[in-house]
């Protein structure tokens, strides 16, 4: 089976077009957002819940304010949060995996303890109390997110480091007398780069869910309007009372799109490092 | 796990929901069963029933019908009326009162009601109930020469005894066999809840029902409801939806948010009504010498800068946006509320952005075009905190920034969590108040008639305790001390006044806006409706200050039972059905399938 | 040899559990001084916050605290709540049973929804019944749970009021009799299960399809197939029993976003649950509660862990015959 070129699999595809042409509209919108919204998204009016019209294409929200142009602007906090907070998590994870699979001994049992508490505690919950214990602010729930969901990585890459650490390669560089800071610069990490890509483009998923999770439940920030905190203040509004559909619907949907789209391209990135996963040829 | 299988488990599982939901039926609804309840319903119910304990807000809408205080509130203008004390007289020095009891007056368990309960109520609840200590700081005793007297002694004067004695009554017979330490940690009365109020608790179900039933002691009228229950919903929105959906009759507190479209529901009718509580800009003006390690731009202490702000702010405009119409402007330290002693003060900050300028001008804050104002190098720029749990005032916030920007002040809003505001104002340095702020929004509640408490927020002695602008002024301070002295209401009024000048003209607050009392109820369920407390400008059932509306207020007429479940069942059972039945064609075709299929050699498993 | 790694699975589970209790402590003592909060009550003075201090044990060194903390949680002494003064354990006994019926329901459902439609999808590979069950099932695990939840209360509470859109049961009201009181419940846990289902069944199709999938690719499918066994037989007999395994698993990594959800699904739905209990206690700075919540939720993780890993070492005959 040969592998297919990546970016073949991105074109031929329905998952990598519908996945790819949704990043590429979200990383739009993220970023010229607040210039191509018909109204400054926070800007109050007295048309409170009003249904759409040729004015507001998606109506307004319980503040008068424009549905539409808060769901262009929340996009560029989910986006933020998503990306960030996945990263972090993959540089944390892979830290962990790396030092806990290379080095073994004392340092592998402790971050695998460490590793273990992480994977098993519930990790809203955890999240929760540790937005709740810091301050409202999307540097909070970055860091917060990013620190909750490390584990899994963490755990991938250190499977994948054990099984390079005893290759040959590595046994012939150590026997040349290269440092461990070498071999890992050159043979353990560019071997476990696609899996830890793979893997964070799913934690970008789950970091985007995460935060509109938080944010939902009131513990975003109160500055910033993401498609979370839309959907809260539609709850805690009584838009659905009100049958406010407009606003309901809109911020969820564009929740479960990008989601999808982000984690299309996650599946689809895995079965190309993966050859067993896919399921034709 | 055969498929076929599958279908028929899940299809048992959804026949026996559907009968089971059918067979619910009409539950007893309590209009069925001859029972006239006022239903209400909350977001937040109380957590606990002993006021030793208790700090919400919602135990004391139950705590006030189930006791009377001492000296209860009238209804018509919240002043001095009967309660545990039929009548009171005052000392020519004021320093002492001597109520008399009513002999006739018992509890719900049938016991007399003494001053025994009284004494002990006051020393022991006044002494160790978290909510309650203020209130008897003056007392140096109370005697009980007989079963019907109570006689109060003061260090000073102080009309809070007659007027602001805000603790309720509780038979010593049931509290005083309860030893301290457990009446102030773990203690939950037995119910029903012994009280001498035209309800008693009888069913507590924390998180979701609280039920009182008429009290047979009670000696006022009887009231037309049997019964009230406090629902407790999961959250504000619910508690309105149920209000549509006929479940409750009365929402005590509706959001500013939907207020507006709550009145215009047809069977729904909304009241709004002041309140003794406000919404206020506060500036840290503490002197150096009270706090010499504060963290604070010493800008903020000049007066004239304070006045600009309070001319260059709309407070109408805050009102519109960020309470969507529904407070009231803000005029002072003392809401309009205390009818008694209220007066617009002269100085009232009407919105004139040129005269903020223009102050600002003559006192030498220099700006280049439209930029911050500064003076000797120090510009006006302010930390502006917020509570992130309040949109409203994240709001009001913006909008003074935006305002204050017009007139050469910028002020930073910082959105902060409560604990850390709280923080913020309570720090200290060697002993000393070092508060790290230069200015935030936040509120006050006061009593429900007596204005010492928020009068107290503005005196020297509050600093390191409620005091969170650290404001102090000597002759502020005397004239406090003289008022509480002054039994004479219209006396009082006019001391008031003065302390409300001296404040507006420093102003260590700038009050926003007054909270408003936001209240629905259904009209097809409660007949004809007069608000009181006070009365034509208060709420629906004088909630926190008494019950006396709890006696007129009637269901109304032809009102008929809640329908429970029958209705939805018969739908349940339908979809039920349904789904069943394309269950059962699937199972059917593919088993006409596998007939029609020629037999094949089976293998042996 | 089964028994010792049966001992060594539990002893695991057992340490993981006393790490969880230590990190608790560390994690709500140090991050967060409950008494910040009473600060803010208008009329107290300093003395008593000193009082309340002593009262919950903060004025003791932190060595202390946390051997006293030790020492309550294995008698179940879970701390007071410091919003209704009750028993912290008592407040989660109350709580338990709702979120257990309510996850218990939506696990169920979801379960076996989400395995049938698995199998029917990965039987029929490629077809357009294949993509929509593929469609929808991505689409729901993409969504926010209580996003659909909103919508079920928009359509099925507001829209065409059929069912309550909250709370569990109706209040105020006096039931005949149990039957009654259990559909009324029933008739309360319709939306907020729906909501759970959903959310779960996307990862169980999911799942379901892609193991059924492998099996049917697997020699042992190819030569009861040659043999002459109708394809039916094959996918009930043998290929769907093997398919089944990783779905145990499933349930149990599961276990952590079900609590997720149970949390915001509860307090959308006011279902007096533990998320919900959790939900005012982070609200109301409750961390007594907060800490017992977190202890019992981390419990049920690893315990649904451990019984994973039971189940599927009796269940796969592979990893028995090694």
């Amino acid at each position: 089976m040969t592998a297919k070129n990546p970016a073949r699999l991105l074109i031929d595809t329905w998952r990598g077009r519908f996945g790819l042409t949704i990043l590429a509209v979200a990383l739009f919108v993220a970023v010229f957002g607040t210039a191509i919204a018909p109204y400054p998204p926070e800007a109050s009016s007295l048309d409170v819940l009003q249904p759409p019209s040729f004015n507001h294409w998606l109506g307004t929200t319980e503040s008068g304010a424009d549905v539409f142009s808060q769901l262009l602007v929340g996009t560029r906090v989910s986006m933020l949060v998503g990306f960030a907070a996945a990263i972090i998590s993959a540089v944390l994870g892979s830290a962990v995996g790396i030092a806990s699979g290379y080095f073994g001994g004392w340092t592998d049992r402790i971050l695998d303890a460490l590793e273990n508490w992480f994977l098993v505690i519930p990790t809203l919950p955890l999240m929760i109390v540790l937005a709740r214990l810091l301050d409202p602010t999307l540097t909070v729930l970055i860091a917060v997110i990013g620190l909750t969901s490390w584990a899994g990585t963490g755990r991938i890459v250190r499977a994948q480091v054990l099984t390079l650490r005893e290759r040959a390669f590595v046994e012939r560089a150590r026997a040349l007398g290269a440092g461990d800071t070498y071999i890992i610069r050159t043979h353990i990490l560019p071997n476990t780069l696609p899996l830890i890509f793979a893997n964070t483009v799913l934690i970008i998923a789950v970091a985007i869910l995460s935060e509109a999770a938080l944010s939902f439940l009131g513990l975003g920030d109160p500055t910033r309007i993401s498609w979370g905190t839309m959907l809260e203040n539609a709850f805690n509004s009584g838009a659905p009372s009100a049958g406010a559909w407009w606003y309901v619907v809109p911020p969820g949907l564009a929740i479960t799109v990008l989601v999808l789209g982000v984690s299309l391209l996650g599946f689809l990135y895995e079965e190309y490092i993966n050859p067993r996963l896919r399921e034709d040829g | 796990m055969r498929l076929k299988r599958v279908g028929t488990l899940a299809g048992i599982v959804l026949a026996a929901i559907a009968m089971l939901c059918a067979m619910a039926g009409p539950a007893t609804a309590a209009g069925e069963s001859g029972k006239d309840v006022l239903r209400i319903g909350w977001a937040q119910d109380p957590q606990t029933l002993n006021p030793f304990v208790g700090l919400d807000e919602e135990d004391y809408t139950v705590w006030a019908i189930n006791w009377d205080l001492l000296v209860n509130f009238n209804p018509v203008d919240l002043s001095p009326a009967p309660g545990i004390a039929k009548s009171w007289e005052v000392s020519d020095d004021r320093k002492t009162v001597t109520f008399t009891l009513d002999p006739e007056k018992k509890w719900s368990d049938g016991v007399p009601v003494t001053s025994k309960d009284v004494k002990w109520t006051l020393e022991n609840l006044g002494e160790e109930g978290e909510l309650f200590t203020s209130y008897t700081n003056n007392v140096t005793s109370i005697t009980t020469p007989d079963k019907e007297t109570v006689v109060i002694k003061t260090s000073k004067p102080d009309a809070r005894i007659i007027g602001g004695l805000l603790i309720y009554i509780l038979p010593e017979h049931i509290w005083g066999e309860v030893p301290l330490e457990e009446l102030t940690s773990t203690y939950q009365p037995d119910l029903p809840l012994v009280g001498t109020g035209p309800f008693v608790v009888t069913k507590f179900d924390r998180g979701r029902i609280i039920e009182m039933d008429q009290n047979p002691e009670f000696a006022g009228d009887k009231p037309k409801f049997d019964q009230i229950q406090f629902i407790k919903y999961g959250n504000q929105d619910a508690v309105e939806r149920a209000l549509q959906l006929d479940e409750i009759d009365v929402v005590p507190e509706v959001q500013a948010t939907t207020f507006e479209r709550l009145g215009t529901e047809a069977d729904i009718a909304t009241v709004k009504s002041p309140s003794p509580a406000f919404t206020q800009l506060a500036f840290n003006v503490c002197p150096e010498s009270e706090c010499p390690d504060a963290d604070v731009n010493p800008a903020i202490q000049d007066k004239v800068v304070r006045q600009a702000i309070g001319y260059a702010v709309d407070r109408e405009r805050i009102n519109e946006i960020a309470n969507r119409g529904t407070s009231f402007i803000g005029h002072g330290l003392l809401p309009s509320f205390y009818k008694a002693f209220y007066e617009q003060p002269g100085e009232d900050y009407a919105f004139d952005p040129e005269k903020a300028n223009q102050i600002l001008d003559d006192a030498g804050y220099t700006r280049e075009g439209d930029g911050v104002r500064s003076k000797d190098g120090n510009e006006l720029s302010f930390n502006l905190y917020v509570r992130s749990e309040s949109p409203s005032n994240i709001q009001a916030a913006k909008l003074v920034a935006e305002m204050a920007k017009e007139v050469g002040i910028e002020f930073k809003v910082e959105v902060i969590s409560v604990d850390k505001l709280t923080e913020l104002t309570i720090r200290q340095k060697d002993g000393k108040p070092a508060p790290a702020f230069d200015s935030f929004i936040w509120g006050w509640g006061g009593d429900a008639y007596d204005p010492s408490f928020l009068l107290s927020l503005m005196t020297t002695g509050e600093i390191g305790g409620s005091s969170d602008s650290f404001y102090s002024n000597p002759e502020y301070d005397k004239l406090y001390q003289e008022q509480t002295g002054v039994f004479d209401v219209a006396q009082r009024k006019e001391i008031i006044g003065k302390m409300i000048d001296l404040l507006q003209e420093d102003l260590p607050y700038l009050v926003l806006s007054e909270d408003p009392n936001l209240q629905a109820y259904r009209t097809d369920r409660l007949g004809d409706v007069k608000v009181t407390c006070p009365e034509g400008d208060g709420d629906v059932f004088c909630e926190q200050a008494g019950y006396a509306p709890l006696l007129t207020l009637e269901p109304a007429s032809g009102s008929s039972s809640n329908d429970g479940g029958g209705g939805s069942g018969v739908v349940i059972a339908v979809i039920a059905l349904v789904v069943i039945g394309g269950i059962a064609l699937f199972v059917i075709r593919s088993r006409r399938r596998r007939e029609n299929e020629p037999v094949e050699l089976e293998e042996e498993e | 040899m089964s028994g010792r790694w049966l001992a060594g699975k539990v002893a695991a589970a057992i340490l993981t559990l006393v790490f969880v209790v230590i990190f608790n402590f560390f994690l709500f003592r140090v991050m967060g001084d409950p008494t910040t909060q009473l600060a803010r009550l208008p009329r107290a003075t300093p003395e008593e916050i000193t009082k309340l201090q002593a009262q919950y044990g903060l004025d003791k060194p932190l060595v202390g605290q946390f051997t006293d903390n030790v020492a309550d949680t294995a008698k179940l002494d879970l701390g007071i709540s410091q919003r209704s003064r009750r028993p912290v354990w008592d407040e989660i006994k109350d709580a338990l049973p709702w979120t257990l019926l309510l996850v218990g329901t939506g696990t169920l459902i979801a379960t076996l929804l989400g395995s049938w439609m698995g199998v029917i999808a990965a039987t029929r590979r490629g077809q357009k019944s294949d993509d929509a069950l593929l469609g929808f099932s991505l689409f729901t695990y993409a969504s926010p749970e209580y996003w659909i939840g909103i919508i079920l209360i928009l359509v099925f509470a507001v829209w065409v009021p059929i069912f309550p859109s909250g709370l569990q049961m109706t209040p105020g009201v006096d039931f005949s009799s149990f039957l009654a009181e259990a559909a009324d419940v029933a008739k309360h846990l319709v939306l907020p299960a729906t909501a759970m289902t959903l959310m779960l069944l996307g990862q169980y199709f999911l799942i379901m399809r892609s193991s059924m999938v492998d099996v049917l690719t697997e020699d042992f499918i190819t030569v009861k197939r040659a043999t002459g066994m109708r394809w039916d037989r094959v996918v009930r007999r043998h290929a769907v029993p093997n398919a089944l395994l990783p779905l145990v698993t499933l349930s149990a990594i599961q276990f952590g976003a079900v609590v997720g959800g149970a949390i915001t699904i509860e307090t959308i739905f006011s279902w007096p649950g533990l998320g919900e209990l959790t939900f005012q206690a982070i609200n109301d700075k409750d961390y007594p509660v907060l800490q017992g919540t977190f202890l019992i939720f981390s419990f049920g993780v690893i315990l649904a862990n451990l019984a994973a890993d039971i189940l599927y070492f009796y269940l796969d005959p592979r990893v028995q015959t090694k």
